[in-house]
Parts: structure tokens; C-alpha cells; sequence
């Protein structure tokens, strides 16, 4: 019984890459996206998503021109598609910087793979959500400045006390830590892009951004410290984005949103959509670019793991819900629950149980967590319900508040849709621009396990 | 000279007779106006040539120009900020007494409505900004209702007749009108019933000139059917008006006379001033109604008996046999299916308070119905105690239409129609209009009628007009201009003048006001040489008041009215009870939008009418709301879409006369259903018609859709026995504040607060409240699409809520909550502004800072009485653009732009404004000297307002007082948001609790 060092290869849950997997190997196939011209499939998917996209501009474009009128909000449901889309896109952010930075600080290593895809969704969801909260403002030319506190000479000052005030803080910090955080993880695979480039201008591109990498040890030292120090910056940022978020309602006197439950049950309910996303996204890349053999199926297991890990525990806030609305025994919060499951949203109502907590309930089989096919259609149906959560939320607590006689309904317009699937268009457009620009895989690391395997082998 | 009348509450006025006769024009005159412009900005002058500023090949001049494009391009989005371009307009002489900023007061009468009532006219720099109630007139004292308000807009409707047409001029259009008469064998002169007397005057004397013509009136609404009765069996012209402060016991029989029937502002004041108690020893009057469809006073009722208005006759007749103790009330309840018991204490309250007691019968009934009431009344021994003999109506007796047929239909030479819409009502009068030689209309819109005319005669609205009325014995009430014609208009009464004589006009505009003074010095006053001082006083008040004696008609004709009362009546399986409509009347203010948008008090209804019925008759007919059904009478058929209301009789349909106009530029667009073909020869009930649904649907928009209270703290009430044994009832019934806060409570410095107490027991929910503060507070139109997508901008809105009073849905009573921004001391959409864009100000209001909000509309969310208001369109852009739309604006109320929330702020301009004036003179701020504009309009005295921190001698304020009233409760108290409206509890007087025991009313009347 010799000691032997402890490898990346003990803490696996199951080998990174097939045997026999060289470093030049991972080069080649992250980087083939990168070098070659775009396939058929990228550019139908890709000129579906700028068709998309468009949908998004033309809607955006009507929203601003004739205002929030062309939108189905009213008295007294005042917020509807737009903030229903803000939360929904924050929540898909979330599993970004889950995966790289917590999983990273508690060393699973078989985050490497989607370490990368995940960042960048992460990013490309805040970059939706943002779009959100300054579309929806009834003046929107005044609400991109004055929503951020700056020193003026009328001494005025934003409203700290606002929730939303706090989202412009809790988003914009988490945007900003998202995306130093994903840089420094791009550049020693942005030196690899120079390195291996051959037009001139494409090693110029990847040269400025890969702030002249050198890959010396001094470098490799440095850029690991930081990288361990902006894991543990951007972990706290996880829970509390959308903790904040939750506030906005969590904060309010409405009945049905005024509740404690609201933080962890928000940050749950993230995490469970931002892993569906993850997983739907990584699932059709993987089989685009063919990567199967670098994002196995033991990868999709785990995150199909943790997905109904937080579909449980979305189901037992569901639950304590209704509990605390009984048991307060205030007139209103009894309505608001009551209202959701049997009134006129009823249907948003069971189709979010449905999907987040019956649908997820199929992973529980090894199949359904092992099989890409089998996966994608219970990862959609969990974004479909996340979305309908935050409908219900906001929509049918607004609907019937305290007096009978302001109640009214909620019916959305075609600009409401067309900026939900637009935002699609918006996503999707990045992130096939990031596949077809950027390593979508981070190779070093993955390298870096590589090798130490064969040092490992070595030392045998 | 300005005279500086003070007169309790009002605020100095001056006389208009100088400022009409010599003021000029405010900015209106084509000519002047593009001269007088003047941009604001001016196109920058470079003074250095390009060559001594090039530094290094780069001017600073391109520097700069870089600079800029940068700076346009950061702020792109800003770029799309709307700003209307404004021109600054210089005056080129001052009118007289006009201080830039200052408002004007002038009396008036409105003279529009079906009755004129007295009318204070604020103008603002030339421009009539606001209407409100003459506090000298003896009949509506200083208050207003929404129709009287909403006129103000027809003021500056872009759509009225701008100039005659059909004529080249006035002129020449005269001389085809003098022409026309001079040769016709036979001319007709249609007007309304409500003409003054003056205009009268002018009718006769324009009939001296040419016998050949003569005058109808058409009033399609006038109250001639029970008028008729009255003269009949009292063998003289007159009505009796109900003295309901006189009453304990109001029995109103398919009568609204809180809404659409009768005087109602003078109704209103009078019966809310009966229903308050306050101690243990005070009574209120107890109100029964007795009605198939379901009116305003309907839902005031203490007690609502759902009965078919065929009945009503034979009703009231059994009631006449109980209360004389012929034959006791009960099998008239068997027969019908009623609740005996509550017939039976009906009786007993009419027999225990005969001279105390009231019936009124609503103008639509058939006369068998008014003489049955005649005679339970004289059983009551209510002539002459609680009904008071008027032997003077403010309008002429109306003619029926058959009269009229019988006159015109072998052809007219001329036919002249008189600010009167007759086609609208009455569409086969359209062929007697194209069928005569010469057909003239008058009017303020090219409306129905006028557009069957050759002739097309733009009249003056009545802001525009001289006029003069008389609404009762000893009251003569004046109508002045308030601004000068905005356009080549001219009002009816000059027309007769000028058509009545060859001679030139010397005096526009002033010749009717010569007339009319000429005629009030030579028959009307007794004042020799002081008649110019007389003049100017009677204008300055606006009415001139002589002596009122009580009239005792003849005796009633019995036997007559008993042979009339028996009159049979064949009915069917449906009934129509037509009504009109609550805000728009006969159609005359049916292309008014802020009374086309305000919801009907019952129904909620906006912008539409609907065929009501209750929740048995639609299951029976197999109807929803919306369903279209087709109502078909012997006078004529119409569909239109069904409404489930809740209330009304079995087998009633109930509708709205007076919608169904559009304007002449949009004929498409019509408002609501037109139902005048539906109307029967006489009184407003069709008793056989069938009703079938077409099998298609519409939308009807609704402003409410909810109206259980569902068992919240949100309206309190109690009934009179209840709070008469437990003064603490009410308190009891109010919830408890739960919580601490989170934040620090705003302190306040001890000086005003400014604070709100809305008397339940008196609001009737007439609506006036709702449409004073929009013209107040330049609240935006916003259409009948944006309605439905529930977007509707009043600050004010009238809360209905329904209780079930036994298993059947279709018995209910009904409150009538007045709901605006409750200005919470713990106000929750302040703390969620990111913008600070609403703030607690220090007088205790929840202020709004416009220009601040950029429109997250979370304040919104967070405001558990939902009363913010949003602009989710750019709604003001038709008013601000528009040359003499926008003249409607107050100008200091902000006119609010896209995206920005708004809502009440307790009239804050009139707070400021009153506190300005205290503290120049130095004097202190008395209870009263700031009153809203909700407040001002109140007819039933509901609202009170003013500073809680007023202290002796000049205090309590009276809300002080009203928020110690054992009736006193605040909306969703457990919130502990802290509202500063007061609410106090109306009080149910239920039957059978006690016997109604007037003391104190009587006591005070002294001769009793």
C-alpha cells in the first residue's frame, strides 16, 4: 500500500475523456468550430435564431415607439410578460456560475466539460433579462440613467429603499462577475485560438484577447489564484441575484408575493431552469459539433441529478405555500392560493406543478437521466413550467388583490410574445456567434486533466 | 370697476358684461397669431470665420461637431421623448381684470341640461377651464352633477359645426330662412322643452312676424306623461316635487329620482340630508323602492322590492286599499309572489307616518300609475306637507310626436329645428325634414338632424351663449359668455332675432343679451332707473331671486283619477323598461367622451348600453353578457348585447335611451346602441315585447367585473337599529392594524394635514365626484378599446359591491364606495419607487413627482386600493396637439406624458394656491378655504376635507369631527398602511326594527 497523490482522476465520478484521449485530440476537436466553415445545420439554426432576433427588434421597436399600451399589462396587473421574462432569464443565469464557480471551489471536476457552455449562457441570459426591466419602463430613454445613482446637481438621488433599485445593483454586479469571471477562464484558450490562427487578422483578434498569454509559469500561477478568487466572489452572487430578485415581490404588501419563502424557493427554482437550459443547450451542441466524447452522457447525468434535486425542493415550496396561506389565516394570501389553483390562471397554475415537480420525477430512471432523447423533452417542459412559475406569481397575485372592485385580467398581446420568443432569438444568436468564435470547451483545463492523468500513469 | 361680491365659499367673481363685450378674443383670431409667435430658440450666430479658428487642421467648430454627434448618439434613446413644440404668445392688450395666473369666476346657468341649474365658471385666462355649481342658485346651491361638468368639454370639441353651411354666410342664410317664411303657407319651429324664457319671448315674436309658423316642442324625455296626469286630475299645469327632507318614509316607484328623474341635485341634497345619524337618539328616513329594471335609487334603497312595472299601477293601488284599511296588503302579496311581511311593514310605516311619508312614481310609467300614486299620496296626506305644488316647470309642456306627425306630414314649407336633435330619437322625422320646402337645423354638431337639413346653423355652446331660465317660481337664473365664439358660430336665440326682422346686425353676439335685458326690465323687475346696477348685480350671482309663495293647486279630481288609476293593462311575457341614460341623458351628451367613458352607477357599463336583465330571466332565455339579443316591440325592434344584471324583476329588460351617436367625420363609430326605435307613444315601459337571442356575441366593457365584497373590511355598514342599540357597532366591526412597519414613520412638522372623510350614508354614487376631478386634473380620454383593456385613467372611481340578501341571486343590496388615493401615512408605493419619483410631503399627501417617473409602475402594484393610474399610451397627444383641444387644460395641473403614473393628490394646486394666498395676505387658512374638486362637486355634502391640525377658534376642521363619528372606519385598516380617508358607515334603516320616528326633522320645521 503506497500513498500515492491524489489525481483529479479519484475525485471523478467518471472519466473525463475516453482512454487514450491526447492533448491534441481535445485542440483539435474544440477547435474545429472555430477553424473550419460554419456547417449547414449552424447556419439554419443560426439564421432561425436572427429570424428571431428580428421578432425581438421589431417588437422592441413598437414597445418603445407606442409604448407600454401595445403590451397586455393594465390596472391593476401592472407587471406581466416583461418582469415574467426578467426572472425567468435571471433563473436560466443561474447555472452558469453554479457550475463554474461552486462546483469549481468544491473541486467537481467533471464540471470542465460544461464549465465554459454554461458561463456562457449564463452571460447570454442576463444579457436577455436586462433587456427586460428597461423595456417595460413606461420611459425607458430616462429609465436606462436614472434607474443608477449618480452625483447631480438637484441632489437627487435614487430610492435605495426600492427593490428595484437593489436589482440594479444585485443584476448588474452579477453580470459583471459573470463575465470577468468567463474572460479569465477564455484566456489561456484564446492564446491557443492565436496560437494556432493563420490569417493575420484572426491572430490580432485573439492575440488582444488573449492580453498577450504567454503561458509561462508565472502566468499559469496568477491566472489560478485569480480564478480561485473570482469562484469565490461570483459564489455568493448565485445565491443572492436572485434573492434579490425575489425581493421585488418578497418586499411588496401584494398578497401572494409578500412572502419569506420567496429567496431560497427563487434560487431553487434558478438553478433547477438554469440546469434545463444547460442541459437542453449542451445536448444539441454536443450533437452538432460532435463533441459526444468530450460532454459524455455521465455529464448529463449529474446535471439531471441536481435537476431533481431542486425540483424537489421547488415541489416543497409549492407546498409550505399553500401551508402558510392556511395557516396565517389571512383572508387575502387564502384567496391568492385558492384563486391560483381554481381560478381563471388555474391552467398557468397546474401546468407549472406539473412540469417542475410531476415531469422532473421521471429522472428518478437511469434511462431518462442517461439518455440525450429521452432528456430534451423534460428539460423544455421544466422551462416551460420555471416560465409559467413566475407568470403565476406575478399575474395571478396581481389579478385579485385586496378589493374585489379593482380586480381585473391579464390577456397578453402579440408584442408580449413576440419579445418572449424573440429574447429566444436573442440567446440563441449568441450563443451560436460564441460556438462558431469562441472554445465553447475549456480546454486547458480539460488539458490539464488529461495530462495529470498521464503523469499519474507515470508514476504507477 | 371690479366688485368684490364675497359670498359664503365662493371666490370673488366679476361680471362678464364688460369682458364679453370688449375683451378680445384669447389666442384665437387666425390673423394676429403667426405674427405674434415668437420661437424660443434662435439660430447661433458665429462671429469668427473659419479660418482664424482652425487650430491644427481640426476647427473647434468640428471638434465640437464630433462632440456632439457623440453625445446624440449616447442619448439616442432619449431622442424619443415627445416633446410638443410651443410657441410663446405675446397679448397685445390685457384684458380687463385678467392677472396672468389668476382664474376668473363668472355665474351662469347651464342651460344644456334638463334643468337648468346655476353654474360657476372658472375662466383662466380667457379660456373656461372648469364648471361647478353656482353656490347662489337655490336649487343645486354650489353643486354640480357629471353632465353639467362634462359640458365643458363639448366646449372644445374639434367636431362641432364650425360655420354655416348650406349657406355662403350667416348672412345670406338669413335672408333664405327670412325669404322661405315670408312665403310659407305653413312653417314649423321644433325646439326643446327647456327654452328660456326669453327665447320663448323671441319664438313669439318671430311668430308675430310670420303667423304662418308655428311651435312644436320636442322633448323625447320630458316628463309629460306624469305632468299630464298632474293636470288632469288637478284641472291646472304644475308638478309636485317631492320634499324628501320633509320625509321619513320614501316609497319610489320605478322612480330614479337620485339619477335620471327629476331635479336630481336638489333630490340628492335633500334626501342624503335625511339618512345620517349619529347618536343613539338621531333617525334616518327609510327609502323603499319598488322597481322591475334597476335604477341608482334602486341601489340606495333600504329596502328594494323587484316587482314588473305593469304592476306598479295595481301595486300601488293595493297599497292605497291597505293604507285606508280597505282590504288588507296580503293577497296582493300571494297573487304576486312577494313577501308579505315586507309588504306588510311597508303599510304599516306609510299608515304610522301619514304627512311624513312620500311615493314617488318614475316619469316612464303609464298614467294609470301616476293616478294610483296621486291617490295613495292624498291617502298619505302628503300634498302640500312632503310634496310641494310647483305651478311653474322650468320646461314647456311637451308635444307628442303624434302631434307633431299630425302637423307636418302633408308637408311643411319650412321646417326648423332648434338645438334639438330630433332625427337621433326619432328617425322617421328625417323625411318631414327632407320632404319641406326649406329645412333649417341648429345645432353644435353636424348631427343627425342637421345632416337631413339644407340649411346647417352652427349654435353657440352654452359657454358662448346669453341666456336666461326660470326654474322655479321667484327664481330667475342667468347665463353669460364666458369666452368669445371660437368660431363663426351664433347662438339659437340670435337667430330668431335676426330672422325676425330685416334689419342689419348692428351688435353681435350682444343683440340677444339687449333682448333679453330689455325684457327682464320691462316685465321682470321693478327697478326704474337702477336697472344697469340691478344688471350687473343679477349677473354677478347669477340669479335674481324673488319671492316664493307655496302654491296650493285644486283639489284632486278623485273619482277621475280612480277611473284612471283602473285603467287595465294587457302585459306579456317580457317587459321594457327604458331609462335614460345616466350620463349622456337623451343623447344629447352622447358625443361627449368623459360622460361616455364614466361608468354608468348601476351597471358599470362604459362607453355602451346594454339589454339588462337579471340572472333568471338570461338563464331562461339562455343568454350570457355580451350575447346579442333582438328586442322587438310594436313601435320598433333593435339589437343589442345582453347584460346579466343581477336585480332586476323576472322577465324585465331594462335599457339606456340616448347612445348610439357617432360623429359625422366617423359615422362607423358609433357609442353604444341607439334604442329611441324601441320607445313606446307613452311613458318609457313597453309591456309586451319578445326578446330572442341572434346567436352572436360582442364585448362589453365593463369598468368592474367583481362586485362580491367577499367578506373583507372594505365597506361597513350596519343597520340603524343595530347602531342605535350599540353606538360602538360600527367600531366593532373595523378591522385591527397588524405589524410594526419597517421603516422609520414620515414625521410630520405639526402644521397642515391635510386629511379626507366620505360620509357612506350620503353618497348616492352619482358620478359628479368622478368627473369633476377629471376636469380638474386634466385626466386623459382613453376610448372604448382602452377601457376594455382596463386602462382607464379616473383618479376617482365609484366602488360597487353587492350583498346577497336571500338565496336568490337576483336579491342584493348594494354600497356605492367612492375610491381614490387614500394618501397613506405609511404609504406603500413609496418606498418602492427607485426613483423617488413619489414622496411624502409634510401636509400629510402622498405626492407625485411627474417629471420624475420613469414608469415601473410597481407604486401601482404595491397600492392595495389600486388607484394609481398609468399612461400606457401617449392618451393626452390628440388634446396637446390640437389648437383648441388643448385650451381645456388646467394649467396648474401637469399634463402628464407616456409612461408616467399618475393619480389623486387631494386637488394639491388648490392647496397651494389657498396656502400662497394665506400667507400674502398673512392671513390664516380657515376650515373650507380649500375644498377638492370631488368635494365642490358633491351633491349629497359626502365628501369633507381640510387640515386635522386646524385648532380653535378657526377649527376643529370638519373632517376632524366627521373622523370621530362612531361611524367612522378606514378601508383595509389591518394593512396599518395608515390611509388618510375616513370612511363613515352608512346605516340601513330596515323595516320592522322600529318605526321611523322623525322628531327632531319635525321640530325643526316648526309648523308641524
Amino acid at each position: 500500500m503506497s500513498a500515492r497523490p491524489v489525481t483529479t482522476e479519484d475525485l471523478l465520478p467518471f472519466p473525463l475523456v475516453p482512454e487514450g484521449t491526447t492533448a491534441k485530440d481535445i485542440d483539435d476537436a474544440v477547435s474545429l468550430p472555430m477553424e473550419s466553415f460554419p456547417t449547414r445545420r449552424w447556419w439554419i439554426a443560426f439564421s432561425f435564431s436572427l429570424g428571431l432576433l428580428l421578432i425581438f427588434s421589431v417588437n422592441v421597436t413598437i414597445t418603445v415607439s407606442q409604448g407600454i399600451g401595445t403590451w397586455g399589462v393594465n390596472n391593476p396587473v401592472g407587471w406581466g410578460f416583461a418582469i415574467v421574462n426578467l426572472v425567468f432569464w435571471i433563473g436560466i443565469g443561474h447555472a452558469g456560475t453554479l457550475i463554474s464557480a461552486i462546483l469549481f471551489l468544491f473541486r467537481q471536476h467533471w464540471r470542465t466539460a460544461i464549465a465554459r457552455f454554461a458561463e456562457a449562457m449564463t452571460l447570454f441570459a442576463v444579457l436577455c433579462a436586462v433587456q427586460f426591466p428597461v423595456l417595460h419602463t413606461g420611459r425607458p430613454w430616462l429609465a436606462i440613467y436614472w434607474m443608477v445613482p449618480y452625483p447631480n446637481h438637484n441632489n437627487l438621488w435614487t430610492n435605495f429603499r426600492s427593490p428595484l433599485e437593489w436589482d440594479v445593483f444585485a443584476i448588474s454586479t452579477y453580470g459583471t462577475v459573470s463575465f470577468l469571471f468567463w474572460f479569465l477562464g477564455l484566456i489561456p484558450d484564446l492564446a491557443l485560438a492565436r496560437d494556432r490562427a493563420k490569417h493575420p487578422l484572426r491572430k490580432f483578434i485573439y492575440g488582444l484577447l488573449s492580453l498577450g498569454w504567454n503561458g509561462s509559469n508565472r502566468a499559469w500561477s496568477h491566472y489560478e489564484r485569480a480564478y480561485g478568487l473570482f469562484a469565490a466572489i461570483a459564489t455568493p452572487l448565485v445565491l443572492s441575484v436572485h434573492s434579490v430578485i425575489s425581493f421585488d415581490f418578497a418586499a411588496s404588501i401584494v398578497p401572494g408575493w409578500h412572502t419569506t419563502i420567496f429567496p431560497p424557493y427563487f434560487v431553487a427554482g434558478a438553478i433547477l431552469s438554469g440546469f434545463a437550459m444547460v442541459t437542453l443547450v449542451v445536448v444539441l451542441l454536443r450533437k452538432m459539433f460532435n463533441l459526444q466524447h468530450l460532454v459524455t452522457e455521465s455529464h448529463l447525468e449529474v446535471m439531471n441529478k441536481i435537476m431533481l434535486a431542486t425540483a424537489l425542493m421547488v415541489g416543497y415550496a409549492y407546498a409550505s405555500e399553500f401551508f402558510v396561506a392556511w395557516y396565517s389565516g389571512v383572508l387575502y394570501e387564502k384567496y391568492v392560493f385558492l384563486n391560483r389553483a381554481m381560478g381563471p390562471y388555474a391552467w398557468g397554475y397546474w401546468s407549472m406543478v406539473t412540469c417542475n415537480v410531476f415531469v422532473p420525477q421521471l429522472l428518478w430512471f437511469k434511462k431518462f437521466r442517461r439518455n440525450p432523447w429521452l432528456m430534451v423533452p423534460i428539460v423544455i417542459l421544466v422551462n416551460v413550467g420555471m416560465w409559467f412559475e413566475r407568470f403565476v406569481i406575478i399575474v395571478t397575485s396581481l389579478h385579485r388583490d385586496y378589493l374585489p372592485a379593482a380586480w381585473g385580467m391579464y390577456h397578453p398581446t402579440w408584442v408580449d410574445a413576440g419579445l418572449l420568443v424573440g429574447s429566444f432569438g436573442l440567446f440563441f444568436t449568441l450563443v451560436l456567434l460564441f460556438v462558431r468564435f469562441l472554445p465553447t470547451i475549456a480546454v486547458s483545463e480539460l488539458k490539464g486533466a488529461v495530462l495529470q492523468k498521464h503523469a499519474g500513469a507515470h508514476h504507477e | 370697476m371690479e366688485k368684490e361680491f364675497k359670498s359664503k365659499g365662493a371666490p370673488p367673481r366679476v361680471t362678464a358684461l364688460v369682458v364679453a363685450a370688449e375683451a378680445r378674443p384669447i389666442s384665437l383670431t387666425e390673423g394676429g397669431r403667426a405674427r405674434l409667435a415668437i420661437p424660443i430658440r434662435e439660430e447661433p450666430n458665429s462671429h469668427r470665420s473659419a479660418e482664424e479658428q482652425k487650430v491644427d487642421g481640426i476647427t473647434r467648430r468640428s471638434a465640437m461637431k464630433f462632440m456632439g454627434a457623440t453625445m446624440a448618439l449616447a442619448s439616442g434613446l432619449a431622442a424619443c421623448v415627445r416633446k410638443p413644440p410651443r410657441k410663446v404668445i405675446s397679448r397685445t392688450s390685457q384684458p380687463e381684470y385678467n392677472h396672468p395666473g389668476q382664474a376668473l369666476y363668472y355665474s351662469s346657468t347651464w342651460t344644456d341640461g334638463p334643468f337648468p341649474y346655476g353654474m360657476l365658471v372658472k375662466v383662466q385666462d380667457g379660456r373656461p377651464i372648469k364648471l361647478d355649481g353656482n353656490p347662489d342658485h337655490p336649487i343645486n346651491k354650489g353643486t354640480s352633477s357629471a353632465a353639467m361638468q362634462g359640458s365643458l368639454l363639448s366646449l372644445y370639441d374639434p367636431e362641432r359645426l364650425r360655420a354655416p353651411k348650406g349657406a355662403a354666410s350667416w348672412a345670406a342664410a338669413d335672408q333664405q330662412v327670412r325669404g322661405a317664411l315670408k312665403t310659407a303657407k305653413k312653417a314649423v319651429l321644433v325646439t326643446r322643452a327647456t327654452i328660456g324664457p326669453s327665447e320663448r319671448r323671441a319664438i313669439s315674436d318671430l311668430r308675430s312676424v310670420y303667423p304662418a309658423l308655428r311651435h312644436v316642442v320636442y322633448e323625447p324625455l320630458a316628463d309629460e306623461t306624469r305632468r299630464s296626469v298632474w293636470r288632469e286630475l288637478h284641472g291646472q299645469d304644475g308638478e309636485w316635487l317631492p320634499r324628501f327632507e320633509w320625509a321619513s318614509v320614501v316609497l319610489a316607484i320605478e322612480c330614479d329620482f337620485l339619477g335620471t328623474d327629476g331635479v336630481e341635485l336638489e333630490s340628492i341634497q335633500s334626501f342624503s340630508g335625511t339618512r345620517v345619524a349619529e347618536t343613539a337618539d338621531d333617525t334616518i328616513s327609510r327609502l323603499y323602492v319598488v322597481e322591475g329594471g334597476l335604477s341608482l335609487t334602486g341601489t340606495n334603497a333600504d329596502h328594494r322590492i323587484r316587482l314588473r312595472p305593469s304592476l306598479a299601477a295595481s301595486f300601488v293601488r293595493a297599497l292605497r286599499d291597505a293604507v285606508d284599511e280597505r282590504t288588507p296588503i296580503d293577497a296582493f302579496a300571494a297573487a304576486n309572489d312577494l313577501d308579505a311581511k315586507l309588504l306588510g311593514a311597508l303599510v304599516g310605516d306609510l299608515k304610522e307616518n301619514r304627512g311624513k311619508a312620500v311615493v314617488v312614481a318614475g316619469a316612464g310609467l303609464p298614467k294609470a300609475a301616476h293616478a294610483a300614486t296621486a291617490l295613495l299620496n292624498r291617502s298619505l296626506d302628503a300634498f302640500n306637507k312632503t310634496l310641494e305644488w310647483n305651478p311653474q316647470p322650468a320646461g314647456l309642456i311637451a308635444n307628442s310626436k303624434a302631434e307633431i306627425e299630425a302637423l307636418v306630414e302633408d308637408g311643411v314649407d319650412v321646417l326648423i329645428t332648434l338645438g334639438v336633435d330630433v332625427v337621433h330619437s326619432w328617425s322617421a322625422f328625417a323625411k318631414h325634414l327632407s320632404a319641406a320646402k326649406l329645412s333649417v337645423g341648429h345645432g353644435l354638431y353636424l348631427d343627425s338632424t342637421l345632416s337631413a337639413c339644407e340649411l346647417r346653423l352652427p349654435s353657440h355652446h352654452v359657454l358662448e351663449s346669453w341666456n336666461d331660465a326660470r326654474p322655479r317660481v321667484g327664481i330667475i337664473s342667468l347665463c353669460q359668455p364666458v369666452i368669445m365664439p371660437l368660431y363663426d358660430t351664433r347662438q339659437e336665440a340670435e337667430s330668431l332675432l335676426a330672422w325676425a326682422s330685416e334689419a342689419p346686425d348692428a351688435a353681435p353676439h350682444t343683440r340677444f343679451r339687449d333682448f333679453l335685458k330689455a325684457r327682464l326690465e320691462a316685465e321682470e323687475l321693478e327697478v326704474g332707473p337702477g336697472m344697469e346696477v340691478a344688471w350687473e348685480t343679477a349677473l354677478h350671482q347669477g340669479v335674481i331671486l324673488g319671492p316664493t309663495n307655496a302654491f296650493v293647486p285644486a283639489e284632486l279630481d278623485v273619482p277621475r283619477a280612480e277611473a284612471l288609476a283602473a285603467t287595465p293593462l294587457q302585459a306579456g311575457a317580457y317587459e321594457l323598461v327604458l331609462t335614460p341614460h345616466s350620463s349622456v341623458w337623451d343623447g344629447r351628451f352622447g358625443l361627449n367622451a368623459w360622460l361616455l367613458e364614466v361608468p354608468d352607477p348601476v351597471t358599470k357599463l362604459m362607453w355602451d348600453n346594454a339589454a339588462c336583465m337579471s340572472a333568471s330571466t338570461a338563464k331562461r332565455l339562455s343568454v350570457e353578457t355580451g350575447y346579442l339579443v333582438k328586442l322587438s316591440t310594436p313601435d320598433g325592434s333593435v339589437e343589442l348585447p345582453a347584460l346579466v344584471q343581477p336585480g332586476l324583476a323576472d322577465g324585465v329588460i331594462m335599457t339606456a335611451l340616448g347612445m348610439g351617436r357617432a360623429y359625422a367625420s366617423a359615422p362607423d363609430e358609433v357609442f353604444g346602441t341607439n334604442t329611441w326605435p324601441l320607445i313606446p307613444s307613452e311613458g318609457r315601459v313597453q309591456f309586451d315585447i319578445s326578446v330572442s337571442p341572434t346567436g352572436e356575441e360582442t364585448s362589453l366593457v365593463r369598468s368592474q367585473s367583481e362586485f362580491s365584497m367577499h367578506s373583507r373590511p372594505i365597506v361597513l355598514e350596519a343597520t340603524l337599529g343595530e347602531f342605535r342599540a350599540n353606538l360602538e357597532a360600527i367600531q366593532e366591526k373595523r378591522s385591527k392594524e397588524h405589524g410594526e412597519p419597517i421603516y422609520e414613520p414620515f414625521k410630520y412638522g405639526g402644521g397642515h394635514k391635510w386629511e379626507m372623510a366620505i360620509d357612506l350614508a350620503r353618497c348616492v354614487g352619482c358620478n359628479a365626484c368622478v368627473i369633476a376631478c377629471q376636469a380638474e386634473n386634466n385626466i386623459a380620454i382613453v376610448g372604448k378599446e382602452e377601457c376594455g383593456n382596463g386602462r382607464e385613467m379616473h383618479w376617482m372611481r365609484i366602488d360597487q359591491y353587492r350583498d346577497p340578501v336571500s338565496h336568490d341571486e337576483d336579491e342584493l343590496s348594494f354600497h356605492h364606495q367612492p375610491m381614490l388615493c387614500q394618501q397613506c401615512d405609511y404609504a406603500p408605493c413609496e418606498n418602492v419607487c427607485p426613483v423617488n419619483a413619489t414622496n411624502h410631503d409634510d401636509e400629510g399627501l402622498n405626492s407625485m413627482v411627474y417629471n420624475r417617473c420613469i414608469g415601473t409602475r410597481y407604486c401601482a402594484n404595491n397600492c392595495p386600493y389600486k388607484v394609481r393610474r398609468f399612461n400606457f399610451f401617449n392618451f393626452q397627444k390628440r388634446f396637446v396637439e390640437d389648437p383648441v383641444q388643448k385650451l381645456l387644460f388646467n394649467p396648474q395641473v401637469t399634463v402628464r406624458q407616456i409612461g408616467v403614473m399618475e393619480k389623486c393628490t387631494f386637488c394639491v394646486q388648490r392647496i397651494k394656491g389657498a396656502e400662497f394666498e394665506a400667507a400674502r395676505t398673512g392671513s390664516e387658512m380657515s376650515d373650507g378655504v380649500v375644498r377638492t374638486a370631488c368635494q365642490q362637486a358633491c351633491p349629497a355634502s359626502a365628501i369633507s376635507f381640510g387640515d386635522v391640525n386646524l385648532r380653535a377658534p378657526a377649527g376643529p376642521a370638519e373632517v376632524a369631527v366627521k373622523q370621530q363619528s362612531a361611524r367612522s372606519f378606514l378601508v383595509l385598516e389591518e394593512l396599518r398602511v395608515r390611509p388618510n380617508v375616513t370612511y363613515l358607515a352608512r346605516l340601513r334603516n330596515e323595516a320592522g326594527e322600529e318605526a321611523p320616528a322623525p322628531k327632531k326633522q319635525a321640530e325643526e320645521r316648526g309648523d308641524e
